[in-house]
């Protein structure tokens, strides 16, 4: 479990990132936190010829405020994502799944554009750019672009980046004021990967369910936008037979696979299970009521 | 048994108390020294290729790309070791018993996806792994042999085509009458136990490192082993080294759990390619060969079957078990180890009067199996105790009275139970009242009544055991296993500076052996704590060692350190008397000086020992005599421990998810010699318990491939897993064994998996759902669930119609 040799370069700026990556001609790798890389590198399932480590690029670890968004930074590590008071105060969804992001050691040092980058289809921090509608934005030669989250991921540790192309921020869109939100899931141990969880944000509007954004991870070949729920659910009293109704959606629709630790009929009955505990739980606290 | 037996009033000053490890200081802070911080000038890495395939000839290997590669010294495969060494072969004395040969490199074929072929010594082990990858071996495919029940069965492929059959060992224990008792009884429970395979984990992977010195012809292999003794005498007959040219140190070693306690092959290479290239190697595992070629364990299939009188009382068990372990007889144990004991340990603390068994060992293309924590107790303890559940509720007992019903009692020691194992004495009624009036096991129960109530699912789990630790020459640990691990040897010094040092031949891989020995020591020879040392794992340090395994520490060398001491204080006593001018009876030795009773004269060891050894004329010079003795020690028989544990939990009733709540373990180990460090004992082995009961099951497909060859894959639980316990110590009738001591350390891991699998149980009773299977993982929760959610569906269907 060593690495085959690999060349390293440590950039200070975007611009050099980029070069090193077109020089290198799709055989480099980005470094930030390394912790899904290094493993992968020591199992020699990668053999890159060329290491571009981006940890001492200044000014890709913010977190910024704004009316519609908040902007993160790639180099942002989880654990900033878990305990930053901006984030628990405008994104509790995302400060909570963080904190079932593996295990603290690890949470120090990934970080948002690389568990995006990786798009582990059991991950948390994909399932959130997508229930948050978030647009991810990068730079490259041609000079970057911003990419809907719903058309980021591709498949299992696929994604649309190009090989030149550095992922550089997310903008995650806020929740309306008054939102409920939820975050469940279940995992094998403290800190593994999701063999489903589920994340709910929702409005009340005149009693009645707004913008609801329903998304689930660990339960198919990406994380995922329930669209045929939030339809189901979408200006709708809240109650127990809607979100049995949804739960049930989610069921129909998830196409989970089936591996070591769960079945894909377990994961479907732990998607419809989680989808309907979050929904209770947001609808509760959007009505004022503490979940 | 020529000791009397010890009460607790003579409790000594040193032994029972809560003395901190002494060796945590250096362990905690960095400054242990383990193999892989060794690095002698000149030492070379070594990385193995090995097979990919699960049973497969070797029919070419090509080994030249590899031997060009940059930094490489050497590239051997077994052809290339022809000579160098004699095969081992763990011997038996059972009758049915056949042994597979241990070798450094597979030769012609392969029986296992790890199995080590091709060893690579290189400057640097990247280096070596680079070479790895030109190594081309043309493998041809000979018919996987994954399911034990397949692979009992005539028709299947053969492992080891010369022996003719994949069992490697049978044997059949019976007892009275039990066709009859079964005809006879009132209630009959059964069921066909499953408990999965399991990998050690220990935190510190395995690791030698062999130096060879040419000018003396003495080899020295530094092994993270918990068995340096067994490792030397292998060595010495495989190489054809004499003990005083060849050395085994086991270091400082991080865990072990049975995973370090056999011969491996890789000590065998590492100590060839030393000798043959004359510079040191060092070979490292990592967590992928430590998944996939460090011994496995507790693999079997146990069908049992009791039979009740009317009053539950338990008149008979039979039992027909398989174990599948693996490719190899594993050294020096046997394929016989693990589930031979099953079957020994099956009656538990229970007066059975008829047993019969039958046990089959059988060899599949896996990783062989070997010790491990608990090893035969933990799947035999399952077993017992869920039928004796399954007893309470078919007779609408409570499951702590039906316990109490069964047990032997204070009257029946020593007994003997059905398989031949002979329980001197322990407290197994009195663990199990310990435990439920401290669990307040009836407000337990009005818990319980609550959450079904209120629709949830909460269990209550009591598992008692008994186990045999501290095992003396009469019989072996490992059963037919002809080497004699029932003896153990000290040497106890104190030097010309007044320093002490006590030398045994066991091997701490983190049992706190440097304290509590340090704690008899001191008090038999009335010395200061800090004053002793315990040299420990070094081959050197004693004539003959074995090393640490099988619940022995404490009974053993501690016995072997008593003896030791008393010669070594009684020698003290005498110099002092010529020092002092005073009779050896007026002389008290406590705190590191000797005293003459009743006045302020007094003298420090260190003094006595300088006027021993230095100082001309304070000794009659046909008095002295060195400060040192030599003793052995054999319990003979072993000495029984024994717990209750009682687990609790809750299951959601959507996810199906397991949260652990308090867990309670009474146990008896006899006199305690610290508590602090049994109840880190105990609370490592529950935790571990916990891994077999919930998360740990190593994988095969039916490619024979390792599905869970990295830790994302195989599960140990880590603290967020682990409930918080309570420890209880019932010191009852102290046993024979010199000290008062048992053995301790399996007893968490043998109780836990049945505790939790019994309270699984119990919060699914309403579903009618038993856990026979473990790990108990979700997904096998959600199909046993399903299906009883079916079933009950289609009942009410019926009713209605």
């Amino acid at each position: 479990m060593k690495p085959a040799a690999f060349d390293y370069l440590a950039v200070e700026s975007v611009e050099a990132a980029l070069e090193a990556l077109a020089r290198a001609g799709g055989e480099a790798k980005i470094v930030a936190g390394g912790q899904s890389l290094v493993p992968m590198l020591n199992f020699r399932l990668l053999q890159p010829a060329l290491l571009v480590d981006i940890n001492r690029i200044p000014g890709l670890d913010f977190i910024a405020v704004e009316p519609a968004r908040i902007r993160v930074g790639a180099l942002t590590r989880h654990h900033r994502q878990e305990t930053a008071p901006e984030l628990r105060e405008h994104l509790p969804v995302l400060s909570a799944a963080m904190a079932e992001v593996a295990h603290l050691a690890i949470r120090n040092r990934g970080t948002l554009g690389g568990s995006l980058s990786h798009a582990d289809p059991a991950a948390e921090l994909p399932m959130m750019a997508l229930l948050l509608d978030a647009e991810i934005a990068t730079a490259s030669p041609s000079g970057g672009r911003r990419i809907a989250a719903r058309d980021f991921f591709l498949g299992p540790l696929a994604t649309g980046l190009a090989e030149d192309e550095l992922l550089i921020e997310v903008a995650f869109a806020r929740p309306a004021a008054g939102s409920g939100w939820a975050f469940e899931e279940v995992a094998r141990r403290s800190g593994d990967f999701a063999l489903a969880a589920a994340a709910v944000t929702l409005r009340l509007q005149d009693g009645r369910i707004a913008e609801p954004h329903v998304a689930l991870t660990g339960v198919d070949e990406t994380p995922l936008r329930a669209g045929a729920a939030e339809a189901l659910l979408d200006g709708e009293a809240p109650g127990a037979e809607l979100f049995a109704a949804a739960a049930e959606a989610v069921r129909r629709r998830v196409q989970p696979n089936t591996d070591l630790h769960a079945s894909a009929d377990y994961r479907r009955h732990l998607a419809g299970v989680l989808v309907r505990r979050t929904l209770e739980k947001a609808a509760a606290q959007a009505a004022g009521g503490r979940a | 048994m020529t000791e009397p037996v010890e009460t607790l009033a003579a409790r000594p000053k040193s032994v029972g108390a809560r003395v901190r490890r002494t060796e945590d200081p250096r362990l905690l802070a960095g400054q242990g020294r383990y193999v892989d911080d060794l690095a002698p000038p000149r030492l070379l890495h070594v990385a193995f290729r090995r097979s990919d395939m699960s049973h497969a000839r070797i029919r070419g290997l090509d080994l030249e790309a590899a031997r060009g590669a940059p930094g490489v010294v050497a590239v051997v495969a077994a052809a290339d070791l022809e000579g160098l060494a004699k095969p081992l072969v763990a011997a038996s004395r059972m009758a049915s018993y056949h042994g597979t040969p241990l070798r450094p490199l597979a030769e012609g074929k392969v029986r296992f996806v790890g199995e080590p072929v091709v060893a690579v010594a290189a400057e640097s082990r990247y280096l070596a792994e680079d070479a790895l990858e030109l190594v081309d071996i043309d493998f041809e495919p000979l018919g996987t042999v994954i399911d034990p029940e397949a692979a009992a069965a005539g028709d299947a492929p053969l492992l080891h085509e010369e022996i003719g059959t994949n069992v490697l060992v049978e044997r059949r224990f019976r007892r009275g009458e039990p066709e009859a008792a079964f005809a006879a009884a009132a209630h009959r429970v059964g069921g066909s136990f499953r408990f999965r395979r399991k990998s050690p984990g220990a935190i510190e992977n395995r690791a030698c490192l062999a130096e060879w010195d040419a000018g003396r012809g003495a080899l020295t292999l530094h092994s993270a082993s918990g068995i340096p003794g067994i490792v030397r005498d292998a060595l010495s007959e495989a190489l054809d080294l004499p003990g005083h040219r060849l050395r085994v140190v086991a270091p400082d070693v991080g865990g072990s759990f049975g995973g370090k306690g056999s011969l491996y092959p890789e000590e065998i290479l590492v100590s060839l390619l030393a000798r043959r290239l004359g510079r040191p190697i060092k070979w490292t595992s990592d967590r992928l060969e430590d998944l996939t070629a460090t011994s496995q364990a507790f693999d079997e299939i146990v069908e049992a079957e009791m039979a009740l009188d009317a009053e539950g009382r338990v008149l008979a068990l039979r039992a027909e078990v398989l174990g599948d372990t693996g490719a190899y007889s594993i050294y020096p144990w046997t394929a016989g180890l693990e589930p031979v004991q099953v079957v020994g340990f099956l009656p538990g603390p229970y007066r059975i009067e008829h047993y019969e068994a039958h046990v089959r060992a059988v060899a599949t293309s896996k990783a062989p199996t070997g010790p491990y924590r608990g090893v035969g107790r933990p799947a035999a303890v399952f077993a017992t105790e869920r039928l004796m559940d399954l007893a309470a509720r078919k007779l609408g007992l409570d499951p702590k009275e039906i316990r109490l019903r069964n047990f032997v009692r204070p009257e029946d020691f020593p007994y003997k139970i059905g398989s031949g194992i002979v329980w001197d004495r322990s407290g197994f009624t009195e663990c199990l009242e310990a435990a439920c009036a401290r669990a307040g096991y009836p407000a337990l129960r009005e818990k319980q009544r609550q959450a079904r109530a209120e629709g949830r699912w909460f269990g209550i789990g009591l598992a008692s055991y008994a186990e045999l630790t501290g095992i003396g020459s009469k019989i072996s640990v490992a059963p037919g296993m002809p080497i004699n691990t029932g003896t153990e040897t000290a040497v106890v010094r104190i030097d010309s500076t007044g320093g002490i040092t006590a030398a045994v031949g066991i091997a701490s891989h983190g049992q706190g052996l440097e304290t509590t020995l340090a704690q008899v020591v001191a008090d038999e020879l009335g010395a200061r704590l800090e004053d002793i040392r315990i040299v420990q794992g070094d081959s050197d340090a004693v004539p003959n060692a074995t090393g640490t395994y099988a619940s022995r520490g404490a009974v053993l060398a501690g016995g072997a350190a008593i003896l030791a001491s008393r010669v070594v204080r009684e020698k003290l006593l005498r110099a002092a008397g010529h020092l002092l001018e005073a009779a050896e009876a007026d002389l008290e030795a406590r705190d590191g000086r000797v005293t003459v009773a009743g006045t302020d004269r007094s003298m420090s060891f260190r003094e006595i020992a300088r006027a021993v050894y230095s100082e001309i004329g304070r000794i009659p010079h046909d008095k002295r005599e060195e400060l040192e003795a030599t003793r052995l020690y054999d319990p003979y028989y072993g000495t029984t421990s024994s717990a209750t544990h009682v687990a609790t939990l809750e299951i959601d009733p959507e996810t199906y998810r397991v949260t652990l709540g308090a867990y309670l373990v009474a146990e008896d180990c006899g006199r305690i010699i610290n508590p602090m460090i049994v109840d880190g004992q105990v609370h490592g082995g529950v935790a571990q318990g916990v891994g077999a009961a919930l998360y740990e099951e190593v994988v095969y497909d039916a490619d024979g491939q390792n599905l869970t060859a990295s830790l994302v894959d195989y599960l140990i639980p880590s603290a967020p897993e682990v409930p918080p316990m309570t420890v209880l110590h019932v010191e009852g009738e102290l046993p024979a064994t010199l000290g008062g001591f048992r053995g301790m350390g399996e007893g968490g891991t043998i109780g836990a998996p049945a505790a939790i699998a019994n309270a699984l149980s119990d919060a699914l009773a309403p579903l009618g759902i038993g856990i026979d299977e473990l790990p108990a993982t979700p997904e096998r929760l959600f199909r046993l669930i399903e299906r009883a959610q079916q079933r009950q569906d289609n009942q009410s269907t019926g009713e209605e119609r």
